[in-house]
């Protein structure tokens, strides 16, 4: 009975996958016959090789034909052939299985699975073998067993290439969500860490995970988070960059206002903050929300190394964050409209370099800055050993030929160095200090100091106006009163830090008991 | 409908903002050319005759900075100035001038015409420094040699800067002039500067002032006569002083250096009868000693205050007696002293202030404090 009505529907939809295949009729399901059911999967995983359909009997019980499925790499060959087939090959069936539901009693008492579960329902039978477990049919049962057999490939845990510490944990994420969850286990153990799991992508049926600690997360912040994951309906999610996209703040904004991390630490505290992670399949980049600004100058280590050099550091950060975007900007407009605010000497240092020099001030910025981003992304792009050539070219070429020839005046030279080096100091927003640095310099270039501080200005209101999950984006960069600022432009010390930051973690403040008395 | 509104109206406040205000002066540093001084003359035919001391860069690696003078006519200051143009092709750059110097004959025209247009103009500064040519002409300083730069302004900028441990000269700029000429009946003072032949060489020397009154030049004091001023006028910040004195009948010569001086100067009684006092209390320490003296001997050090308390105030009443007779002009700030402690005396008296100040009683109280005898080690 089945083929004809799996025919059909194949001829009407040829090419559309298992989920729709067999979503729209509850009758398509498995019967009682083994032929049927192994053509009845045959046909939906038809022109794919590497499912392997293998059928055996029972020595001693002639009925018990049985046949598993599964798909080659993605199982654990051992575990199929020790536990699987070779119990319910040699064990003698007609002895030990008494009842008449043979499939329960090989589950019970026969296969030896950590994970063994009897199913009905197709879609879930076809995408758990497409997930590496193994499906288990008998002759004359209209149910399957599935019985957990992945095993594929993984990478090792390894300290992450995108943040390495000098001191602190190395472990990083890897590709594979599991180990990734049971990292943050690790670290917290408390049975309020909550993982709920969600397939999102209508093909890839990638697995996410959204992770919290109960009691501390807000549920409003749950609930929006759960809300937008809900609305992407997308075919396929292969980074978790496509989601951070997808349930962005300000959309159009070049700010990040989802967080990302390599690092199990860095997310283990941010959960321990109020914060919810997302962990996606496939990417080792763990998603975070709410993602506020200062985060953006928050590393791992500042909270491991003592405090007043983490503020130093961190001042660092905060410091070269702002004059990377501004630099070449106000050295244009006091070098090309208000040369009276600079020292007579440096004016005529300045007017030295300048001469015989063809290009003006604003283009050869302009065009520095730009060869120094090709310059960036060679390096990103290129292979490594390559990679050292791109230095020299660069530094070379550029620095020296290019002054020397008269090509460009040394103090723009400079300048571009300079702003490169603090560029490349904040990575974590490095689009928007490319976008924001250009605006305005375009500003200063047309307005001079004045057009500096318009853009300048509406750089700093849109910064104001976003919001990442309904928590300010700008929040405690402003404000330095009682609790709110010691973990922003400075790394307060730990003994100091008794409370957690306000907005975010609102359903419980304290974080050392002897912070009580100040919550309010 | 009221979002379009809203936005529109941004959109006007903005373009409103952006196209109707400054700054759209764009130019290239190596557009114009730096002015770093400014002598004013009287000319043959037109009435002014602006001389600027210009800044030669010369690029490169190795970047030279000279300069060279250009001299133009005009009717005014501002219109030589912008007659410059002509001759130099390169539009001048005037807000890093430091000094501007006058002639003799630009000052006896009134100091106020010369520099009205700096303070007027958006580009220039007030900061500039005045000084007066002793010479025949103001542009000549700019022929002299330096002894450490090349560029004549800067030399001057520098010997005014760090006169100041000096006190033969004093500081004048534009600021200053503008609101010490604006007080009725106050002369004021200018630096003077010539040109003084050594080695070969014709280097500049700013020493002594230029008494101005009424706007006009009046006449010069020395360098000596210019500490004893300010002494009244409480701007000594440094110098020397060097005493006489007689030790076992033979005579000794001590240089005192002078570290801080206060100046009270206050007044009694009413109108017509006038006395002014003057209390200066130095600080001074023995710096250098010819002959033989006892500087452990409390008596000798006494002895030493004594005739150094003597020598200045004879010096400054010398000081104001000669002016008294000789200028009658009020260059010691007597009057805005007045008029800030007394002003209801100074209502009564600023009409015929010149004739009150002849008649006017000074007495002159000095106190010297002698720190150390700088004892070497």
């Amino acid at each position: 009975m089945g083929d004809a009505m799996f025919n059909n529907i194949l001829k009407r939809k040829p090419e559309s996958n298992v989920k729709s295949n067999v979503a729209n009729d509850e009758n398509i399901g498995l019967d009682m016959s083994l032929d049927n059911n192994i053509s009845f999967l045959s046909n939906i995983f038809q022109k794919d090789e590497t499912v392997i359909f293998r059928e055996f009997q029972n020595k001693h019980l002639e009925a018990a034909k049985c046949c598993i499925i599964y798909i080659d790499g993605m199982v654990n060959t051992e575990i199929i052939n020790e536990n699987i087939i070779q119990p319910v090959l040699r064990s003698d069936l007609s002895e030990n299985i008494k009842s008449n539901n043979l499939l329960e009693e090989l589950m019970k008492k026969v296969i030896v699975s950590n994970s063994v579960e009897l199913e009905a329902d197709i879609s879930k039978i076809v995408s758990s073998v497409l997930y590496g477990d193994t499906l288990f049919l008998v002759e004359g049962y209209n149910k399957a067993l599935v019985i957990s057999t992945k095993g594929w490939k993984i990478r090792s845990i390894s300290e992450p290439e995108s943040a390495k510490v000098v001191r602190g944990p190395r472990e990083g994420f890897t590709e594979s969500i599991m180990v990734n969850l049971s990292l943050v286990r690790r670290k917290i153990n408390t049975t309020d860490l909550k993982f709920e799991f969600k397939e999102i992508g209508e093909r890839t049926h990638t697995k996410t995970c959204v992770c919290y600690i109960e009691g501390l997360a807000l549920e409003s912040i749950l609930n929006e988070l759960k809300q937008r994951l809900e609305k992407i309906n997308i075919d396929g999610i292969i980074d978790s960059g496509y989601i951070q996209e997808l349930i962005k703040d300000a959309p159009y904004s070049p700010f990040e206002t989802v967080g990302s991390s390599e690092r199990p630490d860095v997310i283990a505290a941010k959960l321990l903050e109020g914060r919810i992670a997302l962990f996606v399949d496939g990417s080792p980049f763990v998603l975070t929300v709410p993602y506020v600004v200062v985060e953006n100058f928050q590393a791992n280590e500042d909270y491991y190394n003592n405090y007043i050099y983490s503020t130093m550091n961190r001042l660092i950060r905060g410091f070269t964050a702002v004059t990377s975007i501004t630099i070449p900007a106000i050295f244009l407009s006091i070098v090309n409209y208000h040369q009276e605010m600079l020292p007579t000497p440096l004016l005529l240092s300045i007017a030295a370099s300048r001469q015989n020099v063809p290009i003006p001030t604003s283009v050869s910025l302009f065009l520095m800055l730009f060869i120094f981003d090709v310059l960036r992304e060679v390096g990103n792009r290129m292979p490594a050993p390559i990679g050292q050539a791109v230095n020299v070219v660069g530094a070379i070429v550029l620095g020296q030929a290019a002054v020397e020839a008269n090509l460009v005046s040394a103090p723009v030279v400079i300048v571009t160095a300079i702003t490169g080096i603090m560029t490349l100091i904040n990575m974590n927003f490095i689009s928007a200090t490319i976008i924001f640095r250009t605006i305005l310099l375009l500003g200063a270039s047309f307005l001079g100091i004045y057009g500096f501080f318009i853009c300048f200005i509406i750089l700093y209101l849109h910064l104001m106006s976003i919001r990442s999950f309904d928590v300010p984006y700008m929040m405690n960069v402003t404000r330095a009163k009682n609790h709110d600022g010691q973990d922003a432009w400075i790394r307060a010390p730990w003994w100091v830090m008794t409370l957690r930051p306000k907005i975010i973690a609102a359903n419980d403040l304290v974080r050392q008991s002897s912070g009580k008395s100040k919550e309010k | 409908m009221k979002k379009i509104k809203i936005i529109f109206l941004v959109l006007m406040v903005l373009m409103n903002s952006i196209f109707a205000a400054g700054c759209w002066n764009y130019k290239e540093v190596d557009q114009f050319s730096i002015v770093a001084g400014v002598a004013v003359d009287i000319g043959k035919n037109s009435k002014y005759e602006l001389t600027a001391e210009l800044i030669q860069i010369s690029g490169g690696k190795e970047a030279k900075t000279t300069s060279k003078t250009v001299t133009v006519e005009g009717k005014t200051i501002f219109d030589a100035a912008r007659n410059m143009i002509s001759i130099s092709g390169k539009k001048l750059y005037w807000s890093h001038a430091k000094v501007i110097i006058l002639s003799k004959e630009a000052a006896n025209n009134g100091v106020k015409n010369a520099i009205e247009w700096y303070t007027r103009d958006s580009e220039t500064r007030e900061s500039v420094y005045v000084l007066i040519s002793k010479g025949e002409t103001a542009k000549e300083i700019f022929d002299g040699q330096g002894t450490t730069e090349s560029i004549m302004s800067f030399i001057l900028q520098d010997i005014i800067k760090n006169q100041m441990s000096l006190s033969k000269s004093s500081v004048t700029d534009i600021l200053k002039y503008s609101i010490e000429s604006q007080q009725k009946g106050a002369s004021t003072i200018i630096p003077a500067v010539s040109l003084k032949l050594m080695n070969d060489k014709m280097v500049p020397e700013v020493i002594g002032t230029a008494i101005i009154k009424n706007d006009k030049l009046a006449g010069f004091l020395n360098g000596e006569e210019t500490k004893d001023l300010s002494f009244i006028r409480n701007e000594v910040k440094g110098g020397v002083l060097v005493e006489e004195m007689q030790v076992n009948n033979l005579p000794a010569i001590i240089t005192l250096e002078i570290f801080n001086s206060k100046t009270k100067v206050s007044f009694s009684a009413e109108a017509e009868d006038l006395v002014i006092n003057i209390d200066i209390d130095t600080t001074v320490a023995i710096d250098e000693v010819e002959g033989t003296v006892d500087l452990s001997d409390e008596k000798e050090i006494n002895r030493l205050k004594q005739i150094t308390e003597n020598t200045i105030k004879e010096r400054i009443e010398t000081l104001i007696i000669k002016i008294k007779s000789e200028y009658d002009a009020d260059i010691f700030c007597f009057g805005i002293k007045l008029w800030q402690n007394n002003p209801q005396v100074w209502k009564s008296v600023k009409n015929n202030w010149e004739d009150v100040l002849s008649n006017a009683e000074v007495n002159v109280k000095t106190n010297v404090h002698i720190k150390n005898s700088a004892i070497v080690s």
